[in-house]
């Protein structure tokens, strides 16, 4: 945390160098630490990068008013929202699982987007919320991670990771970013989960749902649930879920993504289409769908007699 | 006041932001990648120019489209640029594909709280040869795929692709398969169809149109030759290749 | 925010309703019957804004038992449907509309088939095999995709409908604490306990 405590300072070297950067007007976003060899343009080494901020009184209501869908539909910068992702603990590991809609607005901007981001071997994270933002930390979070093992030998624990994530979105809380997601893996105590969001919330828990397909999928992955779930069985309600949310929830849907996370770090299940698995389910013989599921059975009951005579 | 200058608090909104409309797209095949945008810059119902290029070659494999704010568009293309060129001074090479996708990504995010208002599309030739399309949201998410549309006319061409490229809803004759990658002279059919079409139903689309194509290293320019107004871009003829075609669209 | 559920099975539909009346933060009663018996095959859970609820479903249920009182044959489900949907619709267009959600279960004893309809404040009606209102809807219909059985026996629409209960209980923070449970089959009517 000693890169956010320096940026923000207003004394010390680093105030006085950046003082001094203002006076002689250096293009701010590159340093000059940047023409070094360790790692060139565009290495993050040295520290958060810095973002550029309007000259406004209020950056934040700026950005809220060019960018957010919600308060104003017809804004320019649409930044992607709807999602649903899923995350569980069971005896066999982790499982996580996900959609893969992007929508601006009513338009399905993409239906191939890797909401699983693989910040190294052994741990995940799950994307909800701004695609940018979650990608760009999660990216950086995976940087800090293998810093962490080459200075202290050992792996990052899951719950250092999340904290350490959850400690830097809460550095910008209020500043807009948008970000709900699971940090998932395995460490020396086991299979792990937290959610972690924007707002600085960090939980530890053995099942999280988040987007607005969340409560469709969690009615299924509720009731499906159990600690001792095969790995088979397991997978299947993973991915039995997101397709109840893709089903359900409009803004969910195209693809799911699943991984399985085990002792030797995660492993890519799948990719099965949300269609595909209504009218024909993994194996291609029995559909999720209801209709399908459902076909010829009838809820009306006529007597004995009543039925003789209609046949 | 008499002249009514202080009798009310005065508010400004704070809008440097317009929409200069066009549309830009992406292809990718085996080992060529085709990137294309319209040259009409419009402001409303006004337009502005009817050649400002939204396509620009930034190495010998890698071609970088901007769509949306063509202010905005044109710095990021000149930043992108400069610092392509810091690489090749610092490195001696030019930066791969998928490393200046990234430096895309990072680049846009450092302007996370004040963006770009620019949609980019990169195209161009990974290390292994194969042809890649990298598409990007304003604060830098990205994807690699294999086609892309985006700006004014982003929902009119997109389903077209999605059709004609990747073959949704369509169902293979029987005993046979789609085919992964479609040959140079079928996309770039597809890429002259999308944009005749979106200059006939979307107002901010047409005047021009520049198709660019990159070539991998070692590929003949097979499927090029008979193209008219052809030109080629590259700097040298042993490695990967870049080509522009200009076409004329309708200007009504 | 009220919640109600209603699943149809093998010749039976079974309705439910919570029993919180709410007025602001306050829970003014908890074992409110939300749900009419309209005939003596016919179900109607109601839900929306408070005062419009009760009128419009005494209204409801005096003009179908006028019906009946008239007429040799009472209403078949599909026609009582029909007649709240239009009632609902009209009043849409009136000064002041009526904001109330049904859910109609009923038994039609002529074909020995049980019709459930959905039915939105704005006139908007589909039949369903199964159906909710509130937030519990949120919850539960993706449940009941997965575990609905149109063929389902009474103990198993009770189970199925447990499971929805169980699940918003756990799920929403602003979760009702009891039900009512009615069921209408070929036998009529009658009340059941979880």
């Amino acid at each position: 945390m000693h890169a956010f405590a320096e940026r923000f300072s207003t004394n010390g070297a680093a105030a006085e160098l950046r003082r001094a950067k203002e006076i002689l007007g250096e293009d701010d976003d590159v340093s000059d630490v940047m023409w070094g060899s360790s790692g060139g343009f565009g290495s993050l080494v040295n520290g958060v990068p810095k973002f550029a901020v309007p000259s406004v009184p209020d950056p934040t209501s700026f950005l809220r008013m060019h960018t957010d869908d919600h308060a104003d539909p017809s804004c320019r910068i649409k930044i992607k929202h709807g999602t649903t992702t899923l995350a569980f603990r069971f005896k066999g590991g982790v499982i996580v699982a996900v959609d893969s809609r992007a929508t601006a607005g009513s338009y399905v901007a993409s239906g191939t987007v890797k909401k699983v981001i693989e910040i190294n071997p052994y741990l995940l994270g799950t994307m909800a919320g701004g695609a940018a933002d979650c990608q760009y930390w999660e990216t950086y979070l995976g940087i800090q991670c293998r810093l962490h093992e080459l200075r202290n030998r050992e792996r990052i624990s899951v719950a250092a990771a999340s904290k350490y994530l959850s400690n830097l979105v809460y550095s910008y809380k209020g500043m807009g970013l948008s970000m709900g997601t699971m940090i998932c893996g395995w460490d020396k105590t086991g299979p792990a989960i937290f959610y972690v969001d924007s707002d600085g919330t960090r939980l530890k828990g053995d099942l999280f749902s988040v987007g607005s397909g969340s409560t469709f999928a969690y009615g299924v992955l509720d009731q499906g649930y159990r600690w001792d779930l095969t790995d088979e069985e397991a997978q299947e309600l993973g991915r039995r879920s997101i397709y109840a949310a893709g089903h359900r929830d409009a803004f969910s849907g195209n693809t799911i993504n699943l991984y399985h996370v085990k002792e030797d770090g995660w492993k890519f299940i799948g990719n099965y289409d949300i269609s595909e698995m209504h009218y024909n389910g993994p194996g291609g013989a029995d559909g999720y769908g209801y209709d399908v599921r459902v076909q010829g059975r009838t809820s009306a009951n006529p007597p004995p007699e009543a039925a003789a005579a209609q046949a | 006041m008499p002249d009514g200058s202080f009798s009310h608090p005065q508010q400004r909104q704070f809008n440097p932001y317009s929409d200069n409309g066009g549309t830009i797209l992406a292809i990718a095949g085996a080992d060529f990648t085709v990137i294309a945008g319209d040259t009409r810059q419009s402001e409303g119902y006004s337009i502005q120019t009817r050649y400002a290029p939204k396509v620009f070659r930034l190495t010998d494999r890698a071609v970088l489209a901007v769509n949306g704010f063509a202010a905005d568009g044109n710095m990021f293309v000149k930043k992108v640029k400069q610092r392509l060129e810091w690489y090749r001074h610092a490195h001696a090479k030019d930066m791969p594909l998928r490393a200046i996708a990234r430096l895309i990504q990072t680049m846009l995010y450092a302007q996370r709280f004040f963006p770009y208002y620019v949609y980019n599309i990169l195209g161009g030739i990974e290390e292994d040869g194969s042809g890649a399309v990298y598409s990007f949201d304003p604060v830098g998410s990205y994807e690699r795929e294999a086609c892309r549309a985006a700006g004014a006319a982003q929902s009119l061409v997109q389903p077209f692709l999605d059709n004609q490229i990747y073959f949704k809803n369509q169902a293979a004759a029987p005993n046979q398969s789609h085919p992964a990658h479609l040959p140079l002279p079928d996309v770039l059919s597809i890429v002259i169809d999308s944009f005749t079409s979106a200059t006939e139903r979307h107002i901010e689309v047409g005047d021009g149109l520049e198709i660019y194509v990159v070539l991998a290293k070692g590929r003949s320019a097979q499927g090029l030759e008979g193209a008219r107004g052809i030109q080629e871009l590259s700097t040298k003829s042993d490695g990967d290749r870049v080509f522009v075609i200009r076409r004329e669209l309708k200007k009504d | 925010m009220d919640v109600s559920f209603a699943i149809t099975g093998k010749g039976y539909v079974i309705v439910a309703a919570d029993t919180t009346a709410a007025r602001s933060i306050v829970k003014m009663k908890t074992d409110e019957d939300k749900i009419k018996v309209l005939s003596p095959h016919l179900l109607m859970a109601y839900s929306g804004e408070p005062g419009d609820t009760v009128q419009f479903a005494e209204f409801v249920e005096r003009n179908i038992r006028l019906y009946h009182i008239r007429n040799p044959h009472g209403l078949r489900p599909q026609s009582a449907a029909s007649w709240i949907r239009r009632t609902l619709a009209d009043s849409l267009r009136s000064r002041r509309p009526y904001s109330v959600n049904l859910l109609l279960g009923g038994y039609d004893t002529s074909e020995h088939a049980p019709h459930l309809y959905w039915m939105d404040y704005l006139g908007t009606m589909v039949e369903v095999p199964f159906a909710a209102h509130g937030y519990g809807a949120y919850f539960a219909l993706g449940l009941l995709d997965r575990y609905h059985d149109p063929e389902g026996s009474l103990e198993d629409g009770l189970a199925t409908l447990r499971r929805c209960i169980d699940e918003v209980a756990k799920r929403l923070v602003v979760a009702p604490g009891q039900y009512k449970v009615k069921v209408v089959d070929k036998d009529g009517v009658r009340e059941i306990a979880l």
